[in-house]
């Protein structure tokens, strides 16, 4: 209740700010009082510990915003809601990552390697027959750019993060690498990257993902690393990186988790983003040499939302460059089979972090689907859910079978095979294009490639 | 230049020809037993100062005449039917302009860039470079170029997209190709999705049984894939006797750097963008040129994108890698410049794979790419002048090669690009410390997982593999 009471102090708080913020609070009040019964009640994998008063009593200004503040919160998202034994670690983490931020020989070894190992720049890449294809029949429309995180070494943005947290724990002195993954992505980024710099991996995968992604797991147990099933619940990803926050818990002296995305305790969502900032700073760079200006709309998918923020984040000043970010609807989101965290879920805490989640009535969490893997998370990045409210960025969402279709599309048109997490970004154009002014610059996040996919999207596309 | 007047028998001695060839688009050679046809130079021969000037002078006579004769020495020329030799001609004139068109040479550059995501890195490879060191921390150190970085995860692409752009100059409608393991076929297809060409892939039905991967990959990128009878030699010859019942709106994609003039001399060119970028890399990261280059050889296509820039250069060693399979003696293989002998294939001539009575030997390796029974005639010119080296690496080798690089660097090979890794075991240890050897990454291995998964099933009955 003492949350309860606190959070409508910070409604008030909210409701007195500068009205050109578009501070966009969940109107619903009952919904707070609902969660705070909840959050008793349900028993979430980490205790966490709430703060007595409220946490948003700081300027509301847009520039002064920090994202995160120095508590690690995005607004009231965010934070480290984690078992003591880790706070210890966290904190390192944070300083090492803080003092690496200026550490020029890091930069430089890390460019170095983004260059020579993962393959960056990307290109920025003008989607002809895309445009074409959206072209309205007065012959205008947006033009449609593509920014290549397809192909990044490994073949998505994932290794970005994973390159740069392995270099990381290096300068930290830990030997011993920690992962979890659900369709084998993040695991194959991350044994690649321990494979390239010699350090010891464990990667911590859902018993029933072993069986589905066989060939996944040979990949990483090739790439050296050891690969351990995890049977609890229902044996998917969640229960691995349930797992794998044990394993940190247990060995944080000499083991560091490399997380996947944009979620968990902070200073992960801070530092991955930081990580992946680089997709952004190119594009501005690209679009400047390209067509003198910005990108007008900035499009993609969003799981934990790792590619998004890593797109997004150099653009979050301009508020002239619009960015909308896609989930998915899996079977529609009214069927209760999907992953539409920002568009159907509720706030609570989930592995370490406050944001929105989808969870039940009991604040259990839903198991999420979504036809592409990499999508199906529960939760999303505490920094999505700050933007969202902030009206910063739109969410929308996109079913199984218009993945499919957009997935196809490309394929046709471009001839690149997009991942099907993407191929969420790319159907969303159908609706957005339609609405967008003639020579409006749209760039979208082409986060992975589709090879992985191809045996899943056959059977549907019935080729 | 009339290419007409090139007769199938200029420059040639041979018995006369098999009549019953004439369905082939190549002519097979009969019987060559006792048969040698001589060498320009003889194996013995130790690198002298005149050795140097003859070879070089050999490389400038031959770059010099290409365009006319289409000759490597005396390896290539034009060994076609009478209908394709004007279409040919076509080709070769186009080709040569838009080789000196800005317009077309920026065009391809800007899809490159964007499209394929080149430049691709010359990465230092420490890890392999500290596995090759002796006890003392001495050794070559090695470099790879990244064509596993390629968009469609090969050196393919870089061939593909330059003709399917060609095509579309030239006013063609249609692309039709040939392909064996399929990264052609998939790089074909990509490369006219982008352009809205039609695109026909033809495939061995042995081929479509083993690579249904690609099959899918090409149908899903909106290709119509034909299935025909036997492998890679005869749907070669399927997709040219399509373009010649439709020259006005067909085009021929050849992958290879094999065929008749132009063919052998546009992939290489193409291709040669590798080696350009080596030169300038080398440059910038170490100050220097490439000791040694070293890549696989099934065809020829990446190692001539790589060696090209760096033949007038002889203090550059050019080392091939070929598949020796289950076994250079005996045994059933891909190593053609090393085992095979001289006749005329898919319209040139060039070292191949044909047992006593001439007819073509279906090759083998577990790089699919590798096997293919002749081989570039460039190629096939620079072995025998000795400017290139030859060797051979089996399943086996190739097969732990790829092992090696994932659990090294992280990088996971080609099957094919392997052959060239596995050839460092060899090499390493008889180059003095700090040379610097590139090899062409030319591939990346996702397509082999499964080859390399089944393999390793089989061995754990005998062993026990680290899981």
């Amino acid at each position: 209740m003492a949350f309860a009471a606190s959070s409508s102090s910070a409604a008030t708080a909210r409701t007195s700010a500068q009205s050109d913020l578009a501070f966009r609070i969940p109107s619903n009040p009952p919904k707070f009082a609902k969660f705070a019964p909840s959050i008793s009640r349900r028993s979430p994998p980490i205790s966490c510990k709430m703060a007595a008063t409220a946490v948003v009593d700081m300027e509301l200004d847009a520039e002064a915003l920090q994202r995160p503040d120095a508590f690690g919160r995005f607004g009231r998202f965010g934070g480290k809601y984690v078992p003591e034994t880790l706070m210890a670690a966290l904190t390192e983490l944070e300083a090492a990552f803080n003092s690496l931020a200026t550490d020029h020989e890091f930069q430089k070894e890390l460019d170095g390697i983004l260059k020579d190992y993962v393959g960056r720049e990307s290109p920025l890449y003008f989607a002809e027959r895309l445009t074409q294809h959206y072209k309205r029949h007065d012959g205008t429309g947006p033009h449609v750019y593509l920014k290549r995180e397809d192909l990044n070494h490994t073949g998505a943005h994932k290794i970005n993060n994973a390159v740069a947290q392995a270099l990381l724990a290096k300068r930290l002195g830990k030997k011993r690498i920690i992962a979890e993954t659900g369709a084998g992505q993040h695991g194959v980024a991350t044994a690649t990257v321990c494979a390239r710099f010699g350090l010891e991996c464990i990667i911590y995968m859902g018993a029933q993902d072993m069986e589905r992604q066989a060939l996944n797991v040979f990949r990483m147990r090739l790439l050296g690393a050891e690969v351990r099933a995890v049977h609890s619940g229902t044996a998917t990803l969640k229960d691995a990186t349930s797992e794998a926050i044990r394993d940190w818990v247990t060995n944080v002296e000499t083991t560091h988790y490399i997380l996947g995305s944009v979620a968990g305790p902070h200073p992960y969502p801070m530092m991955v983003r930081e990580f992946h900032k680089v997709i952004g700073q190119e594009t501005r760079k690209q679009a400047l040499e390209k067509w003198g200006g910005k990108p007008d709309v900035i499009v993609a998918c969003i799981g934990g939302g790792s590619n998004a923020m890593g797109i997004f984040h150099e653009f979050v000043e301009d508020e002239d460059v619009r960015l909308i970010g896609v989930e998915a609807a899996g079977f529609g989101l009214d069927s209760g089979k999907h992953a539409a965290t920002l568009t159907k879920g509720e706030i609570g805490v989930l592995h370490g972090a406050m944001s929105y989640l989808l969870q039940d009535e009991d604040g259990q969490i839903i198991e999420p689907h979504s036809i592409s893997a990499g999508l199906d998370y529960p939760g999303v990045g505490p920094e999505h859910s700050f933007l969202k409210d902030l009206g910063r960025a739109e969410y929308h969402s996109i079913t199984d079978e218009e993945a499919l279709e957009a997935f196809k599309r490309l394929s046709r048109l471009e001839g690149i095979i997009p991942a099907l997490e993407t191929s969420h970004a790319l159907a969303y154009l159908e609706k957005l294009c339609p609405t967008l002014p003639d020579g409006t610059k749209v760039v979208l996040n082409c986060s992975g490639r589709g090879d992985k996919d191809v045996h899943t999207a056959i059977n549907y596309l019935k080729l | 230049m009339n290419l007409q007047a090139l007769s199938l028998h200029h420059a040639i001695s041979f018995p006369s020809l098999n009549p019953n060839n004439s369905t082939r688009l190549g002519f097979r050679l009969p019987s060559h037993r006792g048969f040698k046809i001589a060498s320009v130079m003889s194996p013995q021969h130790t690198w002298t100062q005149t050795w140097k000037t003859d070879v070089l002078h050999l490389i400038d006579e031959t770059e010099e005449s290409l365009f006319k004769t289409g000759k490597f020495g005396r390896f290539g020329g034009v060994f076609v039917p009478e209908t394709l030799v004007t279409c040919l001609n076509m080709l070769l004139s186009e080709f040569s302009f838009c080789l000196n068109d800005p317009h077309f040479q920026g065009e391809l550059a800007t899809a490159l860039r964007d499209y394929v995501g080149r430049e691709t890195p010359l990465y230092f490879a420490q890890r392999l470079t500290d596995h090759y060191n002796n006890g003392r921390g001495e050794g070559p150190e090695i470099y790879l170029k990244r064509e596993d970085l390629n968009h469609g995860g090969a050196h393919k692409i870089n061939n593909a997209i330059a003709q399917a752009m060609l095509a579309k100059r030239m006013g063609r409608r249609s692309i039709v190709a040939a392909t064996g393991a399929g990264q052609h076929g998939v790089a074909t297809a990509a490369a006219c999705a982008k352009l809205d060409m039609e695109c026909t892939i033809i495939m061995g039905d042995v081929d479509v049984a083993r690579q249904s991967h690609n099959v899918r990959l090409m149908k899903l990128l909106g290709a119509q894939v034909k299935s025909i009878k036997g492998s890679f030699k005869d749907a070669t010859s399927e997709a040219i006797r399509e373009w010649v019942g439709d020259l006005e709106r067909k085009y021929y994609l050849a992958g290879t750097a094999v065929g008749p003039h132009p063919c052998p001399a546009m992939v290489r060119e193409f291709q040669s963008v590798i080696g350009k970028e080596t030169r300038k890399q080398a440059m910038e990261k170490w100050g220097g040129k490439p000791d040694v280059l070293v890549a696989c050889v099934g065809s020829g296509s990446n190692a001539l994108g790589l060696f090209h820039e760096f033949v007038r250069d002889e203090d550059v060693r050019l080392i091939g890698v070929e598949a020796a399979g289950t076994g250079i003696d005996g045994g059933t293989h891909s190593a053609t410049l090393a085992k095979g002998e001289i006749g005329v294939y898919h319209g040139a001539m060039t070292y191949l794979l044909q047992d006593d009575e001439g007819q073509i030997v279906g090759p083998h390796s577990v790089g699919v790419g590798l096997e293919y029974p002749g081989v570039s005639p460039e190629l096939s010119f620079l072995r025998d002048i000795g400017r290139a080296e030859i060797h051979t690496v089996t399943d086996e080798e190739a097969l732990d090669a790829y092992a090696l690089l994932c659990r090294l660097e992280g990088i996971c090979p080609a099957l094919e690009a392997s052959h060239a890794l596995a050839h460092l075991g060899k090499l390493c240890s008889t180059l003095p410390s700090g040379t610097k050897v590139v090899v062409n990454c030319s591939g990346r291995g996702d397509k082999d997982i499964e080859t390399v998964f089944k393999h390793q099933q089989q061995k754990s009955s005998g062993e026990l593999i680290s899981f």
